[in-house]
């Protein structure tokens, strides 16, 4: 489990409604507000997108909107910074392969 | 297009101190941040702030950010979030892209306080996931309530590394070294002293090499360095890791400064491209100020005071504070600000070694080493010689022994035994003549944790020690446990026979173990029975 139940110094963490969103078509949960990166470590993901010649895995670095590492495709628009946009309920999310979206085999 | 007194871009720690100035000045003042919420890094910085009472010591830092906050609301200052500035134009005109908006607005004063950004190393694999910036290591648990991995390996001994781990064990994490290719430890000795006690191992001259798996981290190899920082062959070292932290120093981020068309140097001491800047942050053009990290690379209590001076200087700029007025309270600030600059950390002081104290007391190696003090160096810094001889009973242990800008402890003690007198980086002195009642207030002041009650008398055979703990799950009364050495070795059972918490210890927990009188000495820290420390 990534989440700090309960803090020594800052108690419990205030979160908001649970929600659910799409990961590559598949059904998660996460906190409203919360960054889409922070959803999606919590549920154990680390692979956010492929570069696109060298196809290697990328994933959260910076944390902060600086670095870009960790952008996806949200709601069908490319390079959305993952670690700076709030996660909203029914968001639909996809693996970014270059700046397309990863094909899945469901 | 908006007309403002004052512009400040950043609202972090220098930022919203400017912009408090200047406000209460009778300025009109916007401050614009291109993150959803003001406050810079204030808000993930759970540790007690070192310096003294003026510099808001042994307060944590979240709470000084929520203070910044409301006195910023209470000035009238108007904080524009999600707004990135794009350009900085002649005449005091900015470009700020608001959502998916650029906007101009127009100032007769700019403060820049856009603080600084992570510096990097690359190694083999430095790419994968998994490998992280220590501030997204803070991002993660001390904003978000997530873990940012199980097993974390961090590089960087300064004190971003240092803080960072112990702020990874307390949210639950493994640390499990700690990596510099520096010979020595970089930051304050008490913290590296925090988690070395903890049992995390430190390995200076060693540097990353490889980042191990394929989709993200599964381990990691590190390896020794030679005096050219280069990895010696056959030194390999491998940990099972899915995380690796990176806390290797920081840079200005003066690209706005550079812009606008400010003299800029390239200072290394301050970290990087900075402006040239006079004493209250004003730059080579009239008007234009910089403060905080981005004229030379600090911490929040500094840039806290830079920002404040420049506020005030940009209001003395628009006539809106007399000259006179101006400089007795900018005396004021200097006087602060001089008293943080002072020390073995001194930013004047960079890259220097010390051997000795300013008292004259050969400095610990096994501390910039190890990361703890060893048995030796106690003899030089702690002798019983500080109580009388005869005298038995409680008293503290203070394991501070670097000359740094800090004196909480010396207010703490009410009946005036800790001494550090007028110099702030003075190390502590226990006045022998006063008895020690016991209160813990010392050990809840100190923020790097470095004082002990020490009782050798506490029953036959037996000492008391009171430790500082800061994790979960709180130990209780009776409970048994294991004592720890201040490298973390385990020493022998420890029984707790007291635990305390009180609002004024602000979430330091005050535990009392029971151990055999020779550990006195030794044992500094508590790990429970079932847990490692920390988890």
């Amino acid at each position: 489990m990534n989440r700090i139940s309960e803090h020594p110094i800052l108690g419990e963490t205030e979160k908001g409604q649970l929600v659910t969103f799409f990961m590559d078509g598949k059904s998660m949960e996460g906190y409203a507000g919360e960054p889409i990166a922070v959803a999606l470590k919590a549920a154990g993901l680390m692979v956010h997108r492929y570069t696109h010649k060298a196809h290697e895995p990328r994933g959260i670095f910076c944390a902060i909107g600086r670095c870009t590492d960790c952008v996806m495709i949200v709601d069908g628009v490319p390079n959305i910074r993952t670690c700076i946009t709030p996660l909203v309920a029914g968001m639909r999310i996809q693996t970014q392969d270059g700046v397309t979206a990863l094909e899945v085999n469901e | 297009m908006k007309r403002y007194d004052l512009i400040v871009v950043g609202a972090g720690p220098a930022g919203l101190s400017a912009a408090i100035e200047a406000a209460r000045c009778g300025m009109s003042v916007a401050v614009f941040d291109e993150n959803t919420k003001p406050g810079g890094q204030l808000f993930k910085q759970i540790h007690k702030f070192f310096g003294s009472k003026e510099h808001q010591a042994k307060i944590r830092g979240y709470k000084i950010g929520e203070t910044l906050l409301a006195e910023a609301a209470d000035a009238g200052v108007e904080v524009f979030l999600n707004a990135t500035v794009a350009g900085i134009y002649l005449d005091k005109e900015v470009l700020v892209q608001i959502g998916a908006a650029m906007e101009h607005f127009k100032a007769d004063t700019i403060i820049i306080a856009t603080g600084a950004a992570e510096n990097m190393v690359t190694f083999d694999g430095w790419t994968l996931p998994g490998v992280i910036g220590a501030g997204a290591a803070q991002t993660m648990m001390n904003l978000y309530g997530i873990k940012p991995g199980q097993r974390v390996l961090m590089l960087g001994s300064g004190n971003v590394g240092l803080v960072v781990s112990f702020q990874l064990m307390q949210a639950g994490c493994e640390v499990v070294a700690l990596v510099d290719a520096a010979p020595k430890v970089g930051g304050y000795g008490v913290h590296a002293a925090k988690i070395a006690r903890c049992g995390v191992p430190f390995y200076l001259s060693h540097t990353i090499t490889k980042a191990e798996g394929s989709d993200c981290v599964s381990g990691v190899e590190i390896s020794q360095v030679d005096e050219d920082f280069a990895p010696i062959p056959g030194t390999q070292k491998h940990f099972d890791v899915d995380t690796i932290c990176l806390a290797v120093g920081l840079s200005p981020m003066s690209q706005l400064l550079k812009m606008a068309g400010c003299n800029m140097v390239d200072d290394p001491r301050r970290g990087g491209q900075v402006p040239q800047v006079d004493e209250n942050g004003e730059t080579s053009i009239p008007g234009l100020f910089a403060a905080g990290d981005v004229s030379g690379i600090e911490e929040a209590s500094s840039a806290m005071i830079q920002g404040r001076m420049s506020g005030l200087a940009a209001a003395a700029y628009l006539g809106f504070l007399s000259e006179q007025d101006k400089d007795n309270r900018l005396a004021d600030l200097e006087i602060a600000l001089d008293s943080l600059h002072q020390g073995m950390f001194a930013p004047g002081n960079k890259g220097k070694t010390f051997t000795k104290t300013d008292e004259g007391i050969a400095v610990s190696q096994s501390l910039l080493k190890k990361g703890y003090l060893d048995d030796a160096d106690l003899e030089r810094f702690i002798h019983r010689s500080d109580q009388t001889d005869e005298k038995s009973g409680i008293h503290p242990v203070i394991e501070c022994t670097q000359n740094i800008p800090c004196n909480p402890c010396q207010d703490a003690c009410t009946r005036g035994c800790i001494k550090v007198g007028k110099t702030i980086t003075a190390l502590p002195r226990i006045d022998a003549t006063i008895s020690c009642t016991g209160c813990g207030m010392c050990i809840a002041s100190c923020s790097g944790q470095a004082i002990f009650l020490v009782d050798e008398d506490y029953a036959p055979g037996y000492a008391s020690i009171t430790l500082p703990y800061e994790f979960l799950p709180r130990p209780q009364k009776g409970e048994l446990g294991t004592a720890l050495s201040r490298s973390g070795q385990p020493l022998g059972h420890a029984e707790i026979i007291d635990v305390r918490s009180a609002k004024t210890f602000d979430q330091t927990t005050l535990v009392t173990i029971k151990v055999p009188v020779e550990q006195a000495m030794t044992a500094r820290f508590y790990q429970p029975e079932t847990n490692a420390a920390g988890q």
